[in-house]
Order: structure tokens, then C-alpha cells, then sequence
């Protein structure tokens, strides 16, 4: 009788585990680690590890002015983590963030200033605009992958730097500015979205990217479709067999991933730049990759995944300029995470493969 | 047959994994020149005491004797070096190399400067086969040997380390009735050279054919052993399960219906390997009958499957399916018209094992539980309870991983989720493969209560207990070509048998019946 208590009571806790603490588990670990090795490294550079992680933090989280820029480098990364989530989730690898957000930003970056409506029209068509050009961008990949089963990982890559030239010539010779810089003309006010701090850019679009979060969660949980996604991800053989349109719905997919992307490019022209700058982005489409994974591709998980890698982008300027550190210190940090995290799931997929292995002679033990 | 002394005694030996205890002071001892049968259910525990025996795994408790001294192996070479040798259920050779080179990997014959001995090693090889009559061409490549004589290149290895005691683990799931005879022959030689061999199985038929002596495990313990003389497969049975059990489901008479709810007209596929896997086939299902489809796998029986199910495109011929006929098809379409397909490969067609087992039973049935966009998610999960209780789906609840189910459970859930729609034709695939005695007899009740209902029922399946248990027509598969439609009652196993080998000596009749079957399809 006690022991059936006993065993009950460690089931329950076993739950709990489950269910709490083990999904937040690695990402925690892989950030401890990542923050162990990053010691050494300062150590080795004559830096006092403590001293400069106390800093980082201070510059990332103390105070409005520091957070504000905080929340403001966390916003893209909102936008291409739930796009990497949100394809990874369906056994998908959309690497193509950067490329598709270029075409979102060029697209909400053209709408802006060239066609002249009320903010309340304006905006929205900016937005939805940045969403097309992400999806049509992302289309490219899908298309290959699903007609021609070409590995999408590969388009994907291929497609980033072409977005990056095809903008850059647009942005330096087909709609340039007037002017020294590549750019095309600043957008009209009524496409602004409007800021809500003094100390940064940090604007409304991190509204529309917690609507994004929010959207994406229902659609994984409550809908067909996003049931269908996840079983498309975990085995598609099955999902196949079950009579799910496997290509159908790894198109649609990959546009609203792409989708999603394009919109980081309409928050940062409408909200952050108010122009489409020629090479604006410091990699928000390849940390979003990160962010993902850390995030173990669940929408909330992306929220704080974005916060922490956007705090520590916000933290490293505030190091380099009081301390001298280079921010690229941050960037090695952030590195080792995305090296634990993938040296995590290739343990863990080991481990599951030797029990599986040591499970299949006899079936079930 | 009693000739030696005991080789092995494992004492009260009990291994415990987290918190199942997999074998539970198992107690066995092997005489020297016996061939000792283990048998018991998927899970019995019969491979975990083996991989004990093997040093594979180390034990939490109890003792192990060879010949008299105590032994403790860590890792499989001190258990080879000991003179015990296993064959595993999967194979692990290497198939490019050849059967020489296979035989001698990892104790490898050595001229000078370290090289190879490879003259050697095929002189070794050869020998070593005359001796035990078990010839195989050294210079062959693995990959190019049909399964049988691979499990002979297995036991020559184990051999080849002068391995006094084999230990075969479900060593005739992949033969054909003719090769399991020879092994049984081998079997012998090998016994009658004063090898004891250990014969890991669940098929109560072969037991009592070939071994001197039983032990039966069940729930990680040895029960009892017995020796061979006066035990029934209904006692052995019994036993395994912990009640008695009916090998055979009872069924009444067919009466087929008219209609051929499933036919397949000329049909041909290319396989994996651009080889033509089904060649110019042609069969029909009729409304409440069982059709069995028996094979050696890999003789284009899951070409064959995967075509009527919409997963593989043919060459050429029609599939019609409650008359629906349709030369490009997807799985979709084909479960519209009324399919239930149950697959053979429950891990990657027929399940997500890391899914919860509602969400395995909700997938393709979307239509019932959705409003618009929306999923009701939880009139999902309360179907899923009715199918598990429905079903006896043992260990499950709505919310438990796929994966952690018996196989006997996953194959119910497949079940519970197909057959409770709308179908009119049911194939099954290899239904009792990896499923336990108990579940086994669960699942054909299951397939003939489809049958009574009306449903053509199409079950594919390389073992020939289980077509025979089952089946009111048996269709043999050989080379991608359907070489005999036989009515199960007025045929034998020993026939069937020598049709699946190829060995048809009634060619002609067979071409025969293909031709009844076709010119049956055109009124």
C-alpha cells in the first residue's frame, strides 16, 4: 500500500518533471556552460570573467534606458524565431530568416514611401506586404523541395546572399535616394509605426510580434493544420500514409515561415530605420536559427530565447564601451550556446538510438 | 542426447531496467550436446538473459557457471574468447565484404609484416563449412547470399571462434519453411559434435521440433523445464501467456459475396533497386473472405502493398477498390474509397511512436474532429479512451507516447484507428509480427469479425502459421510474380512451402490459376 504511494507520489513528481522542468532544462544548461567556457576565455585574456558578465547583464537589463534597447534588438529575433520554429516544428529546415526578411523589408520598404494612404491603411498594407514578400521568397525553396525533392537546407543557404545582392542593387540603383548612402527614399509618416522610448527604436512592431507568438501558439495547438504540422515533423512517412497532402502542407509551411521572416523586415524599416537601408541586418534571419533551437521551436520558448540573445546584443555594446571588451566576446558566448544545444540533441538522439537498439530484439522490455 | 554435463548454469540471475524488472531470478542450466529451447512472448525477457549470458549487459544479481568456474564477462569478445557465440535476430555482418572476410573480421589470420592472410582465411572458411555441412562459397559477397545462407556465414563465424555453445536468437523468422529445416539439420549436426546451442524463439511448432529441452520464461522468469517428450504446444502455450490460449481463432465457412471489393489487374512496380519488385499481377478480394498473400519477404510483397495503398507508383495495371478504380492513386483517395491499411512497419508508416497514442489515433480521421480550422482536441482524446478501452489497448492512456506500448498494443492502436471507419476492404501486412501470443490471437479475432461484417480482408504475411490461421484463399508471392491461388483447405503448408521457395513443380498448374484469376476479374 505505501510503496503504491510511494510510487504514485514519484510518478506525480516524475510529471511535474516532465512537464516543467525537463524542456527548460537544456537550453539552461547549454547557457551555463556557454557562460563556463566564455570564463576561460576572458580569464585567458586577462578580463575578470565576473566583473564582465555583471556588466553585460547591467547593460542589458538595468534600467529603461538599457532594457529599452533590449526589447528593441529582441523584436527581429522574435519574428525569425518563430519563422525557424515554426518550419523546424514541421521537419522543415527554413534557414532562408535573413533572405526572406531582406524581401519583407524591401517590399514594406517600397510600400512606404510610394504609395500615400491613412496610417490605418498604410501600415497594414506595409506589413501585409512584407508578409507576401517573405512568403513568395520562401516559396522558392518549397517549390524545389516538393516537386523536385531538392534538399531545401541548400536553397535555403543559396537564397540568402541573392536577397542581399538583389536588394542591395535595388536599394543602390533601381529606387536609390538621392544621396551618399544606398537607400531607398525614408517612408511617408503615415507608415511609421510609432516609437515608445526615447533611448532606442524600439517601436510597435513588438506588438505585432507578440501577436505573431500568439497566433503561432493557437494555430499549434488548436488547429488542423498546425496538428498536421507537428505530425509532419515528427514522421512524415506516417503522415503520408495517414493521407495528409504532405506537399501541400509543407508549402504552406514554408511561406507562412517565410511570411513571418518578411515581417522582422517590415518592423525594422517601419519601426526601427523608417527607410529601406541597403545591408541593415546584422544577422536577425541566422540568430533567429538560434533563437529556435534554444527555444526548442515552442512560440513561448521564442519569446524569452529572443529576450536573452537580444540582451546580451544590447549588454555588449554597454560592455565594449565601458569595459573595452569586444562585443564579439558576446557573439563567441552565443555561439558556444547554438555548439551545446546541437551537441544536446545529437546526444540525446544518440542515446534514444542505443535504446531503441538495446529495446528491439525483444520488442518491449 | 544426455551426453555431457552441464556447460552453463545461470543462478537466479535478475536484471532490472529503471523500474521494470526484466528478468527476475531467471535460473537455467545447458548440458553439453543439447539443444535448449527458450521460449516465451515478446518481453518475456528471454534476449536480456541471453545478452547476460553474452556479457551484452551486466546483471544486477545471481551467478553464472561455465563449465563448473564462475565467469563475469564484460563486453561480448571475453564471451567469444569463452567459447560462446551468438546470433542475432538482425544480422550484423558487413555486406559488402565477402564471406571469408566476414568470417574472419576481427580475428583475422596474419602472414608477415601484419598483413591478411586472405588464402588462408578462404581455405579456413571452406573447411570449416565441409566439416559442419554448411558450404558457402568464401569469395562471395554477403551482400549478394539470400537470408538463409547469411545466417549460415553467421553461425560459421561463431564457429570459427570455436564457439562450444551457439546461442540463435529467433534464428527462423526470416526462412523459409525449407531453410528452417535446414537449420534444424545444422542444428543437429552441430549438437551431435558436442556444441550445445541455446534457440531463443516464440514458435511453439519448431520448439518441439528440433530441441531436447524447454524452458519457458515469462514476465523474466523461468517457469519451468522440461524436456521435449510429452509436452503439447497447447501446454508450452498456456505456459508462455499464464492461461490457455487458442493458437487458432476459430472461423466458420467463408461465404464470399460477389463483389470483388479489392482487385488488382496487371500489375507491375519497380522497387527500391529499379528492379521490377511486382510483375503482371493479378488477384481479387472478395466481400467476407480472408485472402492471404504468402512470401519470403522481399519478394515483392510490400511493392505489392504499397501500390494498392496509393504509396507507390505502378508501371502499369489498375487498382480498384469498392470498384473505384484508379490508375494514380494517393493514400488519401484510397482510404476515401474505403481502404484500411494496416502496415508492417508500425515505427515509421503506421504510428509516430514519439506521439501520444490519441494523437496516433486522431491522424487520418481529421475530418471527424475538426470544426473549420479548429481542432477539438479534446473530443480527440475522449474517442481515443473509448478505442483503448474498446480495443484493450493494455498500458495506454489517451495522453501515453506511442513508444512505450508493447507491440502487441501498438498493432491495436493501428487497428482501432483503421477499422473503426468507414472501410470496406482491410489489408494487413505482417499483423502478429512483434506482437505476444495473447495479442496475436486479440488481432486475428479481430481480422475475422472484419471478415463476418462483410469486408474483403487481404492479409499479407511471411509467416505460414499465421496465413494458415487465418486465410480462406492463399495467393503465393515468388520473385514479384503470384505463382498459385490456392483454397486454404484443400492445401498444406509442406505445398505452400515448397511455392514459396520457387520449387513449383506445379508451374503450370499455377499459370493456370493466374489465368482463372484474370479472366474471373473480366465479367
Amino acid at each position: 500500500m505505501s510503496t503504491e504511494a510511494l510510487a504514485a507520489r514519484r510518478r506525480r513528481a516524475s510529471t511535474l518533471m516532465d512537464g516543467l522542468i525537463r524542456p527548460v532544462l537544456g537550453p539552461i544548461l547549454a547557457v551555463l556552460i556557454a557562460m563556463a567556457v566564455g570564463a576561460i576565455l576572458l580569464a585567458a585574456v586577462g578580463e575578470n570573467p565576473i566583473h564582465v558578465y555583471a556588466t553585460l547583464a547591467e547593460g542589458g537589463l538595468v534600467g529603461w534606458p538599457n532594457l529599452s534597447v533590449s526589447l528593441q534588438l529582441t523584436t527581429p529575433l522574435i519574428f525569425t524565431g518563430l519563422a525557424v520554429a515554426l518550419s523546424f516544428r514541421a521537419g522543415l529546415w527554413n534557414i532562408g530568416a535573413e533572405g526572406q526578411m531582406l524581401m519583407g523589408a524591401l517590399a514594406a520598404g517600397i510600400l512606404g514611401y510610394a504609395v500615400s494612404l491613412p496610417a490605418a491603411l498604410h501600415i497594414p498594407l506595409c506589413v501585409a506586404a512584407a508578409f507576401l514578400g517573405g512568403a513568395l521568397w520562401a516559396a522558392v525553396p518549397a517549390l524545389l523541395r516538393v516537386c523536385l525533392s531538392v534538399n531545401e537546407l541548400v536553397v535555403c543557404l543559396m537564397m540568402n546572399p541573392i536577397a542581399l545582392l538583389l536588394t542591395g542593387y535595388v536599394s543602390a540603383r533601381v529606387l536609390k535616394a538621392p544621396g551618399p548612402t544606398n537607400k531607398l527614399p525614408d517612408i511617408l509618416d503615415s507608415a511609421i509605426l510609432p516609437n515608445f522610448s526615447l533611448f532606442s527604436q524600439l517601436n510597435a512592431g513588438i506588438f505585432i510580434a507578440l501577436l505573431a507568438c500568439g497566433v503561432i501558439t493557437l494555430v499549434n495547438s488548436a488547429t488542423v493544420r498546425g496538428f498536421e504540422w507537428k505530425i509532419l515533423g515528427v514522421n512524415p512517412r506516417f503522415a503520408h500514409y495517414a493521407g495528409i497532402n504532405v506537399g501541400r502542407n509543407a508549402l504552406a509551411v514554408f511561406m507562412v515561415s517565410g511570411g513571418i521572416a518578411g515581417l522582422a523586415g517590415a518592423e525594422q524599416v517601419l519601426g526601427v530605420y523608417k527607410a529601406y537601408y541597403d545591408n541593415f541586418s546584422p544577422g536577425y534571419g541566422f540568430d533567429g536559427i538560434a533563437v529556435a533551437m534554444l527555444a526548442k521551436n515552442n512560440p513561448t520558448g521564442v519569446l524569452f530565447a529572443a529576450f536573452l540573445l537580444g540582451a546580451m546584443n544590447a549588454g555588449s555594446a554597454v560592455l565594449q564601451m565601458t569595459m573595452g571588451v569586444s562585443k564579439y566576446l558576446v557573439q563567441v558566448l552565443q555561439f558556444i550556446i547554438v555548439l551545446v544545444l546541437a551537441a544536446q540533441f545529437s546526444f540525446s538522439w544518440l542515446r534514444a538510438g542505443a535504446r531503441r537498439r538495446a529495446a528491439s530484439p525483444q520488442g518491449e522490455a | 542426447m544426455d551426453a555431457g554435463g552441464d556447460v552453463i548454469v545461470m543462478n537466479q540471475i535478475t536484471k532490472r531496467f529503471d523500474d521494470v524488472v526484466a528478468v527476475h531470478d531467471a535460473s537455467l542450466t545447458v548440458r553439453a550436446g543439447e539443444i535448449h529451447a527458450l521460449v516465451g512472448e515478446n518481453g518475456a525477457g528471454k534476449t536480456t538473459l541471453m545478452n547476460i549470458l553474452y556479457g551484452l549487459l551486466p546483471r544486477d544479481s545471481g551467478d553464472i557457471r561455465l563449465r563448473g568456474e564462475p565467469v563475469n564477462f564484460v563486453g561480448p569478445a571475453q564471451a567469444i574468447a569463452a567459447g560462446i557465440g551468438m546470433v542475432h535476430q538482425h544480422f550484423k555482418l558487413a555486406p559488402s565484404f565477402t564471406v571469408a572476410e566476414n568470417i574472419i573480421l576481427g580475428a583475422e589470420p596474419r602472414k608477415s609484416l601484419d598483413r591478411i592472410d586472405r588464402a588462408k582465411a578462404e581455405r579456413d572458411t571452406a573447411e570449416l563449412g565441409r566439416r559442419f555441412g554448411l558450404e558457402v562459397d568464401p569469395r562471395a559477397s554477403v551482400s549478394a547470399l539470400p537470408v538463409g545462407l547469411r545466417q549460415r556465414v553467421e553461425i560459421l563465424k561463431a564457429l570459427y571462434r570455436d564457439a562450444g555453445i551457439m546461442i540463435l536468437d529467433e534464428p527462423t523468422a526470416v526462412l523459409t519453411p525449407q531453410e528452417t529445416r535446414e537449420l534444424f539439420a545444422t542444428m543437429r549436426r552441430l549438437a551431435e559434435h558436442g556444441r550445445s546451442i541455446i534457440f531463443i524463439t516464440h514458435k511453439l511448432r519448431e520448439v518441439l521440433a528440433v530441441s531436447d529441452r524447454i524452458s519457458v520464461m515469462r514476465h523474466g522468469r523461468i517457469l519451468s523445464t522440461e524436456p521435449n517428450q510429452g509436452v503439447t504446444a497447447h501446454h508450452l502455450a498456456s505456459l508462455m501467456v499464464g492461461r490457455s490460449v487458442l493458437l487458432r481463432v476459430h472461423k466458420t465457412k467463408a461465404r464470399p459475396t460477389e463483389d470483388k471489393l479489392l482487385s488488382v489487374e496487371s500489375l507491375t512496380a519497380i522497387g527500391d533497386r529499379d528492379e521490377t519488385a511486382v510483375a503482371d499481377v493479378s488477384f481479387f478480394v472478395r466481400g467476407a473472405e480472408i485472402v492471404g498473400l504468402a512470401g519470403v519477404q522481399g519478394n515483392g510483397q510490400d511493392e505489392l502493398v504499397q501500390c494498392i495503398a496509393g504509396m507507390r507508383r505502378p508501371v502499369s495495371g489498375r487498382i480498384g477498390i469498392c470498384g473505384a478504380v484508379s490508375e494514380h492513386a494517393n493514400p488519401r483517395s484510397r482510404r476515401a474509397s474505403g481502404l484500411a491499411y494496416i502496415p508492417a512497419d508500425r515505427e515509421h508508416v503506421g504510428l509516430s511512436l514519439s506521439s501520444q497514442v490519441w494523437e496516433n489515433l486522431t491522424v487520418g480521421r481529421l475530418p471527424e474532429f475538426s470544426r473549420g480550422v479548429a481542432l477539438m482536441a479534446n473530443a480527440a482524446r475522449r474517442r481515443a479512451d473509448e478505442l483503448i478501452r474498446q480495443f484493450d489497448i493494455r498500458g495506454a492512456r489517451e495522453s501515453t507516447p506511442a513508444a512505450s506500448l508493447s507491440g502487441g498494443n501498438q498493432q491495436k492502436v493501428q487497428l482501432a484507428r483503421e477499422l473503426t471507419r468507414q472501410v470496406r476492404v482491410v489489408i494487413a501486412e505482417q499483423p502478429s509480427r512483434g506482437v505476444d501470443i495473447g495479442a496475436i490471437e486479440a488481432i486475428h479475432r479481430v481480422l475475422v469479425e472484419m471478415r463476418e461484417s462483410g469486408c474483403a480482408v487481404f492479409v499479407v504475411s511471411a509467416d505460414i502459421d499465421e496465413i494458415f490461421a487465418l486465410s480462406d484463399r492463399i495467393l503465393v508471392m515468388y520473385r514479384g510474380r503470384i505463382v498459385a491461388d490456392l483454397i486454404a483447405d484443400e492445401t498444406d503448408v509442406e505445398a505452400v512451402g515448397r511455392l514459396m521457395g520457387g520449387l513449383h513443380e506445379q508451374a503450370e498448374a499455377a499459370v493456370e490459376f493466374e489465368s482463372a484469376a484474370r479472366t474471373g476479374h473480366v465479367h
